[in-house]
């Protein structure tokens, strides 16, 4: 597995918990204790995300000159080789 | 709205091409009880219920099924790439390759084209339950 692979499962990880601790929260709004790792799990998300974003290009897209490029980049997420990794 | 992320939500890899598990694994992606179904009936449900709750989680799991239906689709995909016409022919997958090649298409497993009618919206609050209910049985059996 590269590297990119590597820090692209690890972000999945935090994402999959962040979705299902949402929806859990969608119809129990007061758990304080779901909302707390919610909060965790979206640090780490976020923090993993920069390093990605700052190493192979944008998750999500924002536009500027250096990013546009990088966005249309392969590989795209269904893509099994990874162009210059 | 909605905002794409260029990620899969669980990372697909799939190293051997295998066109005939491609041909069952596609009815996840276009089939009776498949993503796009599970993604559309949840969307369109949700604008007729009655509780913001259930607005919110109708939103949220609709959303998560696209995210299924795009993993699906990545399967499929990389299963099919850089096939003979020979072992197009011996997966049985030449009745699917004369119309759409490689092509992602929604579909069941028997080649039956995505339709509507494989979910519903009444605009009831327990009758839509219910479907669903009935729906996600469906998709785990």
């Amino acid at each position: 597995m590269t590297q990119r692979q590597k820090l692209m499962q690890q972000i999945a990880a935090y994402d999959f918990a962040i979705v299902e601790l949402n929806l859990y929260l969608d119809t129990h709004p007061n758990d304080t204790a779901a909302k707390r790792r919610l909060s965790d799990s979206e640090h780490k998300s976020r923090q993993l995300r920069a390093e990605y974003e700052a190493k192979y290009g944008p998750i999500v897209f924002r536009d500027s000159p250096d990013t546009r490029m990088l966005w249309i980049k392969n590989p795209w997420p269904w893509d099994l080789c990874e162009e210059g990794d | 709205m909605w905002v794409y992320e260029k990620k899969l939500q669980y990372p697909i890899k799939i190293k051997n091409p295998n066109p005939a598990m491609a041909k069952i694994i596609i009815s996840q992606y276009g089939g009776p009880d498949g993503e796009l179904g599970a993604s559309l009936r949840y969307l369109s449900q949700r604008y007729s219920m009655p509780y913001p709750e259930l607005k919110a989680i109708l939103t949220d799991i609709g959303t998560e099924e696209l995210a299924h239906l795009e993993m699906i689709g990545a399967m499929v995909y990389q299963l099919t790439r850089n096939l003979s016409p020979e072992e197009i022919k011996a997966a049985g997958m030449d009745a699917y390759f004369v119309d759409h090649t490689t092509g992602v298409y929604p579909s069941s497993a028997a080649g039956t084209p995505f339709t509507a009618a494989y979910i519903q919206s009444k605009g009831d609050v327990l009758t839509d339950l219910h479907e669903n209910l009935a729906a996600e049985q469906k998709a785990f059996q």
